[in-house]
Protein backbone atom coordinates (compact mmCIF):
# COMPACT_ATOMS: atom_id res chain seq x y z
CA UNK A 1 0.00 0.00 0.00
CA UNK A 2 1.48 3.60 -1.20
CA UNK A 3 -0.09 5.49 1.84
CA UNK A 4 1.36 3.75 4.56
CA UNK A 5 3.75 5.70 6.67
CA UNK A 6 6.33 2.83 7.75
CA UNK A 7 7.17 -0.10 5.31
CA UNK A 8 9.00 -3.09 6.67
CA UNK A 9 9.21 -5.72 4.51
CA UNK A 10 11.17 -9.04 4.83
CA UNK A 11 13.23 -6.77 6.90
CA UNK A 12 16.52 -9.60 8.58
CA UNK A 13 18.66 -7.95 11.85
CA UNK A 14 22.29 -9.26 11.89
CA UNK A 15 23.72 -9.26 15.15
CA UNK A 16 27.76 -9.21 15.18
CA UNK A 17 29.36 -11.86 18.07
CA UNK A 18 32.54 -12.19 17.15
CA UNK A 19 35.05 -10.62 14.13
CA UNK A 20 33.70 -13.17 12.03
CA UNK A 21 31.02 -14.69 13.35
CA UNK A 22 27.29 -13.54 12.31
CA UNK A 23 23.51 -14.39 14.34
CA UNK A 24 20.77 -13.74 12.89
CA UNK A 25 18.17 -12.24 15.05
CA UNK A 26 14.99 -11.04 12.92
CA UNK A 27 14.34 -12.42 9.84
CA UNK A 28 11.38 -12.29 7.37
CA UNK A 29 9.47 -9.44 9.67
CA UNK A 30 7.06 -7.64 7.23
CA UNK A 31 4.35 -5.08 8.35
CA UNK A 32 3.17 -1.38 7.17
CA UNK A 33 1.91 0.91 9.29
CA UNK A 34 -0.52 3.70 8.15
CA UNK A 35 -0.88 7.31 9.96
CA UNK A 36 -2.42 7.56 13.12
CA UNK A 37 -2.83 3.70 13.36
CA UNK A 38 -2.14 2.58 16.64
CA UNK A 39 -0.17 -1.05 16.07
CA UNK A 40 0.53 -3.64 18.75
CA UNK A 41 4.01 -5.60 17.97
CA UNK A 42 3.80 -8.74 20.63
CA UNK A 43 6.24 -11.18 20.90
CA UNK A 44 8.36 -13.51 23.65
CA UNK A 45 11.21 -12.36 25.44
CA UNK A 46 13.74 -13.01 22.60
CA UNK A 47 11.83 -12.90 19.32
CA UNK A 48 13.44 -9.73 18.26
CA UNK A 49 10.69 -6.65 19.28
CA UNK A 50 13.05 -4.24 20.61
CA UNK A 51 15.92 -4.70 17.53
CA UNK A 52 12.87 -4.17 15.67
CA UNK A 53 12.27 -0.80 17.50
CA UNK A 54 15.93 -0.18 17.05
CA UNK A 55 15.93 -0.14 13.42
CA UNK A 56 13.16 2.28 13.68
CA UNK A 57 15.27 4.49 15.13
CA UNK A 58 18.75 3.69 13.78
CA UNK A 59 20.27 3.23 16.76
CA UNK A 60 20.88 -0.42 16.06
CA UNK A 61 24.63 -0.52 15.15
CA UNK A 62 25.16 0.63 19.29
CA UNK A 63 24.64 -3.14 20.04
CA UNK A 64 26.69 -4.14 17.09
CA UNK A 65 23.95 -4.65 14.90
CA UNK A 66 22.82 -4.22 11.38
CA UNK A 67 20.29 -4.64 8.93
CA UNK A 68 21.25 -7.54 6.29
CA UNK A 69 18.37 -7.51 4.00
CA UNK A 70 14.87 -7.01 3.00
CA UNK A 71 13.55 -3.17 3.07
CA UNK A 72 12.59 -0.19 5.73
CA UNK A 73 10.89 2.71 4.49
CA UNK A 74 9.47 5.72 6.44
CA UNK A 75 7.23 8.55 4.61
CA UNK A 76 9.09 7.39 1.40
CA UNK A 77 12.56 7.53 2.88
CA UNK A 78 14.71 4.44 2.38
CA UNK A 79 16.25 4.06 6.25
CA UNK A 80 18.69 1.17 5.52
CA UNK A 81 20.48 4.17 3.89
CA UNK A 82 20.14 6.95 5.53
CA UNK A 83 23.08 8.63 6.67
CA UNK A 84 23.85 10.00 10.07
CA UNK A 85 22.79 13.29 8.58
CA UNK A 86 19.86 12.72 7.67
CA UNK A 87 18.81 10.66 10.80
CA UNK A 88 19.54 13.41 12.62
CA UNK A 89 16.63 15.08 11.21
CA UNK A 90 14.16 11.74 11.42
CA UNK A 91 14.96 10.78 14.98
CA UNK A 92 12.98 12.65 17.44
CA UNK A 93 10.99 14.90 15.20
CA UNK A 94 9.54 12.16 12.58
CA UNK A 95 10.07 9.25 15.11
CA UNK A 96 9.66 9.60 18.44
CA UNK A 97 11.22 6.72 21.13
CA UNK A 98 9.96 5.61 24.31
CA UNK A 99 12.18 3.45 25.88
CA UNK A 100 11.48 -0.16 27.93
CA UNK A 101 13.10 0.88 30.62
CA UNK A 102 11.15 3.31 32.23
CA UNK A 103 12.81 3.77 35.50
CA UNK A 104 16.37 3.41 34.06
CA UNK A 105 15.15 6.28 30.99
CA UNK A 106 16.04 9.35 32.38
CA UNK A 107 19.42 10.80 32.65
CA UNK A 108 19.68 10.38 36.66
CA UNK A 109 22.48 13.42 36.69
CA UNK A 110 20.07 16.03 34.87
CA UNK A 111 17.30 17.93 35.46
CA UNK A 112 13.83 16.72 34.11
CA UNK A 113 14.10 20.55 32.69
CA UNK A 114 17.06 20.19 31.27
CA UNK A 115 16.22 16.88 29.15
CA UNK A 116 13.22 17.86 28.41
CA UNK A 117 14.76 21.17 26.85
CA UNK A 118 17.31 18.39 24.77
CA UNK A 119 14.13 16.71 23.87
CA UNK A 120 12.42 19.69 22.06
CA UNK A 121 15.95 22.05 20.53
CA UNK A 122 17.28 18.80 19.38
CA UNK A 123 20.32 20.17 18.67
CA UNK A 124 18.90 23.70 17.84
CA UNK A 125 18.88 27.22 18.57
CA UNK A 126 16.11 28.17 20.28
CA UNK A 127 14.71 30.99 22.64
CA UNK A 128 15.26 29.75 26.28
CA UNK A 129 12.05 31.05 27.72
CA UNK A 130 10.07 29.45 24.52
CA UNK A 131 11.64 25.98 25.52
CA UNK A 132 10.74 26.50 29.04
CA UNK A 133 7.03 27.05 28.11
CA UNK A 134 6.74 24.57 25.84
CA UNK A 135 8.57 22.16 28.23
CA UNK A 136 5.52 23.03 30.53
CA UNK A 137 2.75 22.67 27.98
CA UNK A 138 3.92 19.00 27.03
CA UNK A 139 3.80 18.21 30.50
CA UNK A 140 0.58 19.67 30.83
CA UNK A 141 -0.22 17.30 28.18
CA UNK A 142 0.84 13.81 30.00
CA UNK A 143 -1.02 15.23 33.22
CA UNK A 144 1.74 15.83 35.20
CA UNK A 145 0.81 17.98 38.17
CA UNK A 146 2.57 21.31 38.99
CA UNK A 147 4.88 21.18 35.80
CA UNK A 148 6.67 24.09 37.07
CA UNK A 149 8.75 21.98 40.10
CA UNK A 150 8.83 19.02 38.13
CA UNK A 151 10.96 20.69 35.82
CA UNK A 152 13.88 21.10 38.64
CA UNK A 153 13.54 17.62 39.94
CA UNK A 154 15.66 14.93 39.51
CA UNK A 155 14.82 11.70 38.08
CA UNK A 156 15.27 9.81 41.50
CA UNK A 157 12.13 12.22 43.07
CA UNK A 158 10.06 11.30 40.52
CA UNK A 159 7.76 8.01 40.37
CA UNK A 160 8.14 5.53 38.23
CA UNK A 161 5.03 6.13 36.19
CA UNK A 162 5.88 10.03 36.68
CA UNK A 163 8.89 8.99 34.64
CA UNK A 164 7.40 7.01 32.31
CA UNK A 165 5.01 10.17 31.68
CA UNK A 166 8.28 12.45 31.12
CA UNK A 167 9.67 10.11 28.58
CA UNK A 168 6.35 10.24 26.70
CA UNK A 169 6.47 13.95 26.82
CA UNK A 170 9.68 14.01 25.05
CA UNK A 171 9.09 11.58 22.96
CA UNK A 172 5.83 13.67 21.86
CA UNK A 173 7.60 16.90 21.94
CA UNK A 174 8.20 17.55 18.45
CA UNK A 175 4.84 15.94 17.39
CA UNK A 176 6.28 13.44 15.24
CA UNK A 177 4.44 11.28 12.98
CA UNK A 178 5.56 7.80 14.57
CA UNK A 179 6.09 6.93 18.43
CA UNK A 180 7.80 3.56 19.11
CA UNK A 181 7.06 2.15 22.44
CA UNK A 182 8.93 -0.52 23.94
CA UNK A 183 6.85 -2.05 26.29
CA UNK A 184 6.24 1.34 28.07
CA UNK A 185 4.22 0.01 31.16
CA UNK A 186 6.72 -3.18 31.89
CA UNK A 187 7.06 -3.21 35.46
CA UNK A 188 4.49 -0.59 36.36
CA UNK A 189 1.07 -1.21 38.54
CA UNK A 190 -1.55 -1.99 36.66
CA UNK A 191 -3.67 1.50 37.91
CA UNK A 192 -0.54 3.26 36.31
CA UNK A 193 -0.32 0.81 33.61
CA UNK A 194 -4.63 1.75 32.53
CA UNK A 195 -3.29 5.40 32.43
CA UNK A 196 -0.47 5.56 30.25
CA UNK A 197 -2.56 3.70 27.97
CA UNK A 198 -5.27 6.31 28.03
CA UNK A 199 -2.77 8.71 27.61
CA UNK A 200 -1.28 7.38 24.78
CA UNK A 201 -5.05 6.87 23.18
CA UNK A 202 -5.46 10.68 23.90
CA UNK A 203 -2.03 11.55 22.03
CA UNK A 204 -2.81 9.40 19.15
CA UNK A 205 -6.44 11.30 18.92
CA UNK A 206 -4.75 14.53 19.17
CA UNK A 207 -2.18 14.55 17.25
CA UNK A 208 -3.15 11.56 14.47
CA UNK A 209 0.05 10.07 15.49
CA UNK A 210 0.59 6.63 14.38
CA UNK A 211 1.81 4.34 17.52
CA UNK A 212 3.80 1.12 17.70
CA UNK A 213 3.19 -0.57 21.04
CA UNK A 214 5.54 -3.26 21.57
CA UNK A 215 4.58 -5.36 24.90
CA UNK A 216 4.29 -9.23 25.47
CA UNK A 217 0.77 -8.84 26.89
CA UNK A 218 -1.40 -10.00 24.63
CA UNK A 219 -4.62 -8.86 26.58
CA UNK A 220 -3.45 -5.45 26.84
CA UNK A 221 -2.34 -5.00 23.31
CA UNK A 222 -5.83 -6.23 22.15
CA UNK A 223 -7.82 -3.86 24.29
CA UNK A 224 -6.14 -1.06 23.03
CA UNK A 225 -4.35 -1.36 19.39
CA UNK A 226 -6.49 -1.52 16.26
CA UNK A 227 -4.09 -3.86 14.88
CA UNK A 228 -1.99 -6.68 16.17
CA UNK A 229 1.36 -8.03 14.70
CA UNK A 230 2.84 -11.48 16.50
CA UNK A 231 6.36 -11.89 16.36
CA UNK A 232 7.69 -15.48 17.37
CA UNK A 233 11.40 -16.53 16.84
CA UNK A 234 12.48 -13.10 14.67
CA UNK A 235 9.77 -13.17 12.67
CA UNK A 236 6.24 -11.62 12.21
CA UNK A 237 4.10 -14.95 12.17
CA UNK A 238 0.33 -12.86 11.56
CA UNK A 239 -0.83 -9.27 11.47
CA UNK A 240 -4.60 -9.61 12.67
CA UNK A 241 -7.26 -6.74 13.42
CA UNK A 242 -7.64 -6.60 17.60
CA UNK A 243 -11.73 -7.19 16.73
CA UNK A 244 -10.71 -10.53 14.54
CA UNK A 245 -8.53 -12.00 16.96
CA UNK A 246 -10.54 -14.80 17.34
CA UNK A 247 -10.39 -15.89 13.76
CA UNK A 248 -7.03 -15.86 13.88
CA UNK A 249 -5.03 -17.70 11.38
CA UNK A 250 -2.14 -18.63 12.95
CA UNK A 251 -1.76 -21.66 15.94
CA UNK A 252 0.77 -19.36 17.72
CA UNK A 253 -1.55 -16.46 18.21
CA UNK A 254 -4.06 -19.42 18.76
CA UNK A 255 -2.45 -20.60 21.93
CA UNK A 256 -1.17 -17.24 23.13
CA UNK A 257 -4.75 -16.00 23.34
CA UNK A 258 -6.18 -19.39 24.64
CA UNK A 259 -3.45 -19.42 27.54
CA UNK A 260 -4.46 -15.86 29.14
CA UNK A 261 -5.59 -16.97 32.56
CA UNK A 262 -8.58 -14.63 32.43
CA UNK A 263 -10.70 -16.54 30.30
CA UNK A 264 -10.16 -19.94 32.62
CA UNK A 265 -12.13 -20.79 35.72
CA UNK A 266 -9.91 -20.56 39.21
CA UNK A 267 -7.77 -23.18 39.48
CA UNK A 268 -9.18 -24.80 36.15
CA UNK A 269 -7.13 -26.18 33.23
CA UNK A 270 -4.58 -23.69 31.99
CA UNK A 271 -3.77 -24.17 28.20
CA UNK A 272 -0.04 -23.77 27.60
CA UNK A 273 2.16 -23.32 25.01
CA UNK A 274 4.64 -26.28 25.24
CA UNK A 275 8.23 -25.67 24.81
CA UNK A 276 10.31 -22.98 24.60
CA UNK A 277 10.92 -20.88 22.06
CA UNK A 278 13.75 -22.04 19.44
CA UNK A 279 17.09 -19.71 20.62
CA UNK A 280 18.55 -17.25 18.50
CA UNK A 281 21.16 -18.98 15.99
CA UNK A 282 19.51 -22.63 16.25
CA UNK A 283 16.14 -22.15 14.81
CA UNK A 284 14.40 -24.79 12.87
CA UNK A 285 14.36 -24.83 9.06
CA UNK A 286 10.73 -24.26 7.67
CA UNK A 287 7.86 -22.61 10.61
CA UNK A 288 10.02 -22.23 13.29
CA UNK A 289 7.16 -22.53 15.44
CA UNK A 290 5.98 -26.45 14.47
CA UNK A 291 8.36 -28.07 17.38
CA UNK A 292 5.45 -26.50 19.52
CA UNK A 293 2.75 -26.76 17.61
CA UNK A 294 -0.26 -28.58 18.22
CA UNK A 295 -1.31 -28.78 14.35
CA UNK A 296 2.19 -29.36 12.92
CA UNK A 297 3.17 -32.19 10.38
CA UNK A 298 6.34 -32.71 8.84
CA UNK A 299 5.87 -30.55 5.53
CA UNK A 300 5.88 -28.00 7.93
CA UNK A 301 9.66 -28.13 8.72
CA UNK A 302 10.59 -28.53 4.85
CA UNK A 303 13.16 -26.31 4.06
CA UNK A 304 11.25 -23.28 2.26
CA UNK A 305 10.63 -19.99 2.90
CA UNK A 306 7.52 -19.53 4.62
CA UNK A 307 5.31 -17.36 2.40
CA UNK A 308 2.69 -14.57 3.82
CA UNK A 309 -0.63 -15.72 2.95
CA UNK A 310 -3.75 -12.83 2.83
CA UNK A 311 -6.69 -13.61 4.13
CA UNK A 312 -8.64 -10.72 4.54
CA UNK A 313 -7.90 -6.58 3.95
CA UNK A 314 -5.73 -6.40 7.28
CA UNK A 315 -5.19 -10.01 7.88
CA UNK A 316 -1.75 -12.11 6.93
CA UNK A 317 -0.99 -15.06 7.96
CA UNK A 318 2.78 -17.04 8.03
CA UNK A 319 0.81 -20.59 8.21
CA UNK A 320 0.73 -22.42 5.19
CA UNK A 321 -1.68 -25.15 6.89
CA UNK A 322 -4.22 -22.21 7.64
CA UNK A 323 -6.90 -23.33 5.08
CA UNK A 324 -6.48 -27.04 6.69
CA UNK A 325 -6.88 -26.49 10.00
CA UNK A 326 -9.61 -23.20 9.68
CA UNK A 327 -11.27 -23.95 6.23
CA UNK A 328 -11.54 -21.39 3.89
CA UNK B 1 -5.67 -25.06 62.63
CA UNK B 2 -4.27 -21.89 61.32
CA UNK B 3 -0.96 -22.82 59.60
CA UNK B 4 0.67 -19.65 60.01
CA UNK B 5 -0.96 -16.42 61.72
CA UNK B 6 0.51 -12.81 62.54
CA UNK B 7 -1.03 -10.21 64.83
CA UNK B 8 -0.32 -6.58 64.65
CA UNK B 9 2.70 -7.05 62.70
CA UNK B 10 4.57 -3.57 62.49
CA UNK B 11 7.63 -2.78 59.75
CA UNK B 12 9.43 0.10 60.24
CA UNK B 13 12.47 1.10 58.42
CA UNK B 14 15.28 3.90 59.44
CA UNK B 15 17.03 5.84 57.38
CA UNK B 16 19.33 9.22 57.84
CA UNK B 17 16.78 10.25 60.14
CA UNK B 18 13.66 9.55 58.62
CA UNK B 19 11.26 6.54 59.54
CA UNK B 20 9.11 4.97 57.51
CA UNK B 21 6.40 2.55 58.39
CA UNK B 22 6.19 0.06 55.97
CA UNK B 23 3.34 -2.15 57.19
CA UNK B 24 1.08 -0.89 59.82
CA UNK B 25 -0.31 -3.09 62.67
CA UNK B 26 -1.61 -5.78 60.32
CA UNK B 27 -3.27 -9.24 60.94
CA UNK B 28 -3.06 -12.00 58.65
CA UNK B 29 -4.31 -16.49 58.41
CA UNK B 30 -2.85 -18.89 56.41
CA UNK B 31 -5.24 -21.86 57.12
CA UNK B 32 -4.26 -25.25 56.02
CA UNK B 33 -3.98 -26.10 52.95
CA UNK B 34 -5.02 -23.10 51.30
CA UNK B 35 -4.03 -20.18 48.79
CA UNK B 36 -4.07 -16.78 50.34
CA UNK B 37 -2.71 -13.65 47.92
CA UNK B 38 -1.78 -10.44 49.23
CA UNK B 39 -2.16 -7.71 46.35
CA UNK B 40 -1.05 -3.86 45.90
CA UNK B 41 1.02 -1.94 44.35
CA UNK B 42 4.88 -0.99 44.64
CA UNK B 43 5.41 0.40 47.73
CA UNK B 44 2.47 -1.22 49.49
CA UNK B 45 4.41 -3.18 51.74
CA UNK B 46 3.58 -6.53 50.20
CA UNK B 47 7.34 -7.77 49.98
CA UNK B 48 8.02 -6.66 53.34
CA UNK B 49 5.53 -8.30 54.99
CA UNK B 50 5.93 -11.75 52.69
CA UNK B 51 9.52 -11.09 54.50
CA UNK B 52 8.07 -11.19 57.97
CA UNK B 53 6.10 -14.25 57.28
CA UNK B 54 9.40 -16.13 56.27
CA UNK B 55 11.05 -14.82 58.97
CA UNK B 56 13.93 -12.95 56.43
CA UNK B 57 12.99 -9.70 58.13
CA UNK B 58 12.43 -8.69 61.53
CA UNK B 59 8.83 -7.11 62.77
CA UNK B 60 9.58 -4.33 65.11
CA UNK B 61 6.11 -4.73 66.16
CA UNK B 62 3.52 -7.61 66.85
CA UNK B 63 4.45 -11.28 66.07
CA UNK B 64 3.83 -14.10 63.87
CA UNK B 65 3.06 -17.91 64.53
CA UNK B 66 3.10 -21.08 62.89
CA UNK B 67 0.58 -23.82 64.02
CA UNK B 68 0.04 -21.80 67.13
CA UNK B 69 3.49 -21.11 68.35
CA UNK B 70 5.93 -17.97 67.34
CA UNK B 71 8.16 -18.22 65.22
CA UNK B 72 10.58 -15.68 67.31
CA UNK B 73 12.39 -17.82 69.68
CA UNK B 74 14.75 -15.03 71.73
CA UNK B 75 17.36 -14.17 68.65
CA UNK B 76 16.36 -17.06 66.48
CA UNK B 77 13.81 -17.08 63.81
CA UNK B 78 12.20 -20.61 63.05
CA UNK B 79 14.61 -22.69 65.09
CA UNK B 80 15.75 -26.00 63.86
CA UNK B 81 13.17 -28.47 61.97
CA UNK B 82 10.69 -25.68 62.01
CA UNK B 83 12.98 -23.53 59.59
CA UNK B 84 12.09 -26.31 56.77
CA UNK B 85 8.54 -25.42 57.25
CA UNK B 86 8.31 -22.18 55.06
CA UNK B 87 9.95 -21.74 52.05
CA UNK B 88 10.34 -18.49 49.49
CA UNK B 89 10.18 -17.90 46.43
CA UNK B 90 11.61 -14.93 44.70
CA UNK B 91 10.76 -12.27 42.33
CA UNK B 92 13.70 -12.55 40.04
CA UNK B 93 14.73 -16.03 38.49
CA UNK B 94 17.54 -14.24 36.98
CA UNK B 95 19.28 -13.06 40.38
CA UNK B 96 18.17 -15.68 42.69
CA UNK B 97 20.03 -18.53 41.65
CA UNK B 98 23.86 -18.47 42.06
CA UNK B 99 25.14 -18.04 38.39
CA UNK B 100 28.49 -20.38 39.00
CA UNK B 101 26.33 -23.60 40.33
CA UNK B 102 24.72 -25.85 38.44
CA UNK B 103 20.82 -25.87 38.41
CA UNK B 104 21.55 -29.81 40.04
CA UNK B 105 23.47 -28.52 42.48
CA UNK B 106 21.86 -25.26 43.62
CA UNK B 107 18.90 -27.53 44.72
CA UNK B 108 20.84 -30.69 45.31
CA UNK B 109 22.96 -27.99 48.26
CA UNK B 110 19.65 -27.72 50.01
CA UNK B 111 18.75 -31.01 50.07
CA UNK B 112 22.48 -31.86 51.45
CA UNK B 113 21.84 -28.98 54.19
CA UNK B 114 18.37 -30.09 55.46
CA UNK B 115 18.45 -34.09 54.78
CA UNK B 116 21.94 -35.32 55.30
CA UNK B 117 22.36 -37.71 52.51
CA UNK B 118 25.59 -38.14 50.24
CA UNK B 119 26.53 -36.72 47.61
CA UNK B 120 24.60 -39.37 44.99
CA UNK B 121 21.96 -39.26 46.69
CA UNK B 122 21.20 -35.41 46.74
CA UNK B 123 21.33 -35.17 43.82
CA UNK B 124 19.14 -37.67 42.31
CA UNK B 125 16.83 -35.99 44.83
CA UNK B 126 17.19 -32.75 43.11
CA UNK B 127 16.79 -34.27 39.94
CA UNK B 128 13.63 -36.39 40.68
CA UNK B 129 12.60 -32.62 41.63
CA UNK B 130 13.37 -30.90 39.02
CA UNK B 131 11.81 -33.44 36.55
CA UNK B 132 8.51 -33.13 38.32
CA UNK B 133 9.14 -29.24 38.18
CA UNK B 134 9.17 -29.80 34.16
CA UNK B 135 13.11 -29.49 33.92
CA UNK B 136 14.91 -31.81 32.16
CA UNK B 137 18.44 -33.95 33.01
CA UNK B 138 20.02 -32.30 30.28
CA UNK B 139 18.91 -29.13 31.46
CA UNK B 140 19.65 -29.99 34.97
CA UNK B 141 23.14 -30.11 34.26
CA UNK B 142 23.12 -26.66 32.84
CA UNK B 143 24.18 -23.24 34.13
CA UNK B 144 21.43 -20.71 35.32
CA UNK B 145 22.87 -18.43 32.30
CA UNK B 146 21.40 -21.21 29.66
CA UNK B 147 17.75 -21.82 30.79
CA UNK B 148 15.24 -19.42 30.35
CA UNK B 149 13.37 -17.48 32.91
CA UNK B 150 10.68 -19.83 33.34
CA UNK B 151 12.74 -22.41 33.51
CA UNK B 152 14.74 -20.62 36.36
CA UNK B 153 11.97 -19.87 38.25
CA UNK B 154 10.87 -23.48 38.02
CA UNK B 155 14.26 -24.34 39.12
CA UNK B 156 13.60 -21.74 42.26
CA UNK B 157 10.50 -23.49 43.36
CA UNK B 158 12.05 -26.71 42.93
CA UNK B 159 14.94 -25.83 45.46
CA UNK B 160 12.00 -24.13 47.42
CA UNK B 161 10.34 -27.69 48.04
CA UNK B 162 13.50 -29.80 48.21
CA UNK B 163 12.51 -29.64 51.53
CA UNK B 164 9.02 -30.40 51.92
CA UNK B 165 7.75 -27.27 52.96
CA UNK B 166 4.21 -26.90 54.45
CA UNK B 167 4.18 -23.32 52.95
CA UNK B 168 5.59 -21.62 50.16
CA UNK B 169 5.84 -18.10 50.50
CA UNK B 170 5.78 -16.85 46.30
CA UNK B 171 7.22 -13.06 46.32
CA UNK B 172 5.26 -11.95 42.47
CA UNK B 173 7.14 -15.44 41.28
CA UNK B 174 5.79 -14.39 37.47
CA UNK B 175 5.91 -10.65 37.26
CA UNK B 176 9.61 -11.07 35.32
CA UNK B 177 8.63 -14.15 32.87
CA UNK B 178 7.10 -14.11 29.73
CA UNK B 179 3.02 -15.28 29.13
CA UNK B 180 3.63 -19.00 28.51
CA UNK B 181 5.89 -19.33 30.67
CA UNK B 182 3.74 -17.89 33.34
CA UNK B 183 0.85 -20.72 32.39
CA UNK B 184 3.36 -23.46 32.62
CA UNK B 185 4.67 -22.03 36.70
CA UNK B 186 0.90 -21.33 37.52
CA UNK B 187 -0.20 -24.80 36.18
CA UNK B 188 2.54 -26.55 38.64
CA UNK B 189 1.24 -24.37 41.04
CA UNK B 190 -2.45 -25.59 40.81
CA UNK B 191 -0.93 -29.05 41.11
CA UNK B 192 0.92 -28.70 43.97
CA UNK B 193 -1.97 -27.00 46.00
CA UNK B 194 -3.55 -30.29 44.85
CA UNK B 195 -0.93 -32.35 46.73
CA UNK B 196 -1.95 -30.11 49.91
CA UNK B 197 0.86 -27.45 49.66
CA UNK B 198 -0.47 -23.98 51.69
CA UNK B 199 0.81 -21.24 49.59
CA UNK B 200 0.84 -17.17 50.25
CA UNK B 201 1.10 -15.39 47.09
CA UNK B 202 2.32 -11.76 46.67
CA UNK B 203 1.44 -10.85 42.91
CA UNK B 204 0.11 -7.06 41.65
CA UNK B 205 -1.45 -9.26 38.83
CA UNK B 206 -4.95 -9.88 39.06
CA UNK B 207 -5.44 -12.48 37.06
CA UNK B 208 -2.79 -14.44 38.79
CA UNK B 209 -4.55 -13.89 41.92
CA UNK B 210 -7.92 -15.01 40.79
CA UNK B 211 -6.67 -17.70 39.16
CA UNK B 212 -4.72 -19.20 42.21
CA UNK B 213 -6.02 -17.76 45.65
CA UNK B 214 -8.71 -18.38 47.87
CA UNK B 215 -8.62 -15.37 50.59
CA UNK B 216 -7.47 -12.21 48.95
CA UNK B 217 -5.51 -9.58 51.51
CA UNK B 218 -5.77 -6.22 49.62
CA UNK B 219 -2.72 -3.85 50.82
CA UNK B 220 -2.37 0.04 50.56
CA UNK B 221 0.51 1.93 52.15
CA UNK B 222 1.13 -0.87 54.27
CA UNK B 223 -2.30 -1.41 55.44
CA UNK B 224 -5.14 -4.23 54.70
CA UNK B 225 -7.93 -2.03 53.14
CA UNK B 226 -9.86 -5.20 52.25
CA UNK B 227 -10.09 -8.41 53.53
CA UNK B 228 -12.15 -11.64 51.70
CA UNK B 229 -12.66 -15.03 50.00
CA UNK B 230 -11.16 -13.97 46.44
CA UNK B 231 -14.64 -14.76 44.44
CA UNK B 232 -16.20 -12.14 47.20
CA UNK B 233 -13.42 -9.98 46.31
CA UNK B 234 -13.30 -9.50 42.41
CA UNK B 235 -17.32 -10.35 42.23
CA UNK B 236 -18.24 -7.26 44.29
CA UNK B 237 -15.21 -5.28 45.95
CA UNK B 238 -16.57 -2.62 48.36
CA UNK B 239 -13.32 -0.69 48.86
CA UNK B 240 -12.77 2.14 46.29
CA UNK B 241 -8.79 1.01 45.90
CA UNK B 242 -10.12 -2.95 44.91
CA UNK B 243 -12.34 -1.24 42.53
CA UNK B 244 -9.82 1.00 40.55
CA UNK B 245 -7.53 -2.46 40.85
CA UNK B 246 -10.05 -4.26 39.76
CA UNK B 247 -10.86 -2.09 36.41
CA UNK B 248 -7.37 -1.55 35.24
CA UNK B 249 -6.84 -5.25 34.32
CA UNK B 250 -6.67 -5.41 30.40
CA UNK B 251 -9.31 -8.04 29.27
CA UNK B 252 -10.09 -8.40 25.70
CA UNK B 253 -13.95 -8.81 26.64
CA UNK B 254 -14.62 -5.03 26.79
CA UNK B 255 -13.33 -2.54 24.90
Amino acid sequence: MSNALVQIDSLCIDVKVTRTRRLTIVNSATFDVHPGQLLGLIGESGSGKTMLCRSLVGTLHRRGAYINSGSLTFNGIDLIKATPKEWRDIRGKEIGYIPQSALAGPNPVMTIGAQMAEAIQLGEKMDKSVVRKRAIELLEIVQIRRPEIVLKQYPYELSGGMKQRVMIACAIAREPKLIVADEPTTGLDVTVQAEIMQLLKQIRKDLNTAIILVSHDLPLINEVCDDIVIMHAGSTVEKIPSANIERTRHPYTEALYKSRIDLVEPRGKLITIKGQPPTVGDWPTGCRFAGRCDYAKPGCSADVEIPSIKIGPNHLTSCIRQAEIWGK
Amino acid sequence: MNLLEAFDVSVTFKAFGYEVQAVKNVDFVLPQGKVVGIVGESGSGKSTFARVLTGLQEPTGGYVTYLGAPIQDGKEIYKGELRKAVQMVFQDPYSSLNPRMRIINAVAEAVRVHQNPNKAEAQQIALDLLKRMGISEIDAFKYPSSLSGGQRQRASVARALSVQPKILIADEPTSAIDQSAQSQLLELFSELIKDGLSIVLVSHDLGVIRYLTDNVYVMQNGEFVETGSSSKIFESPSNAYTQKLISSIPSSGKK
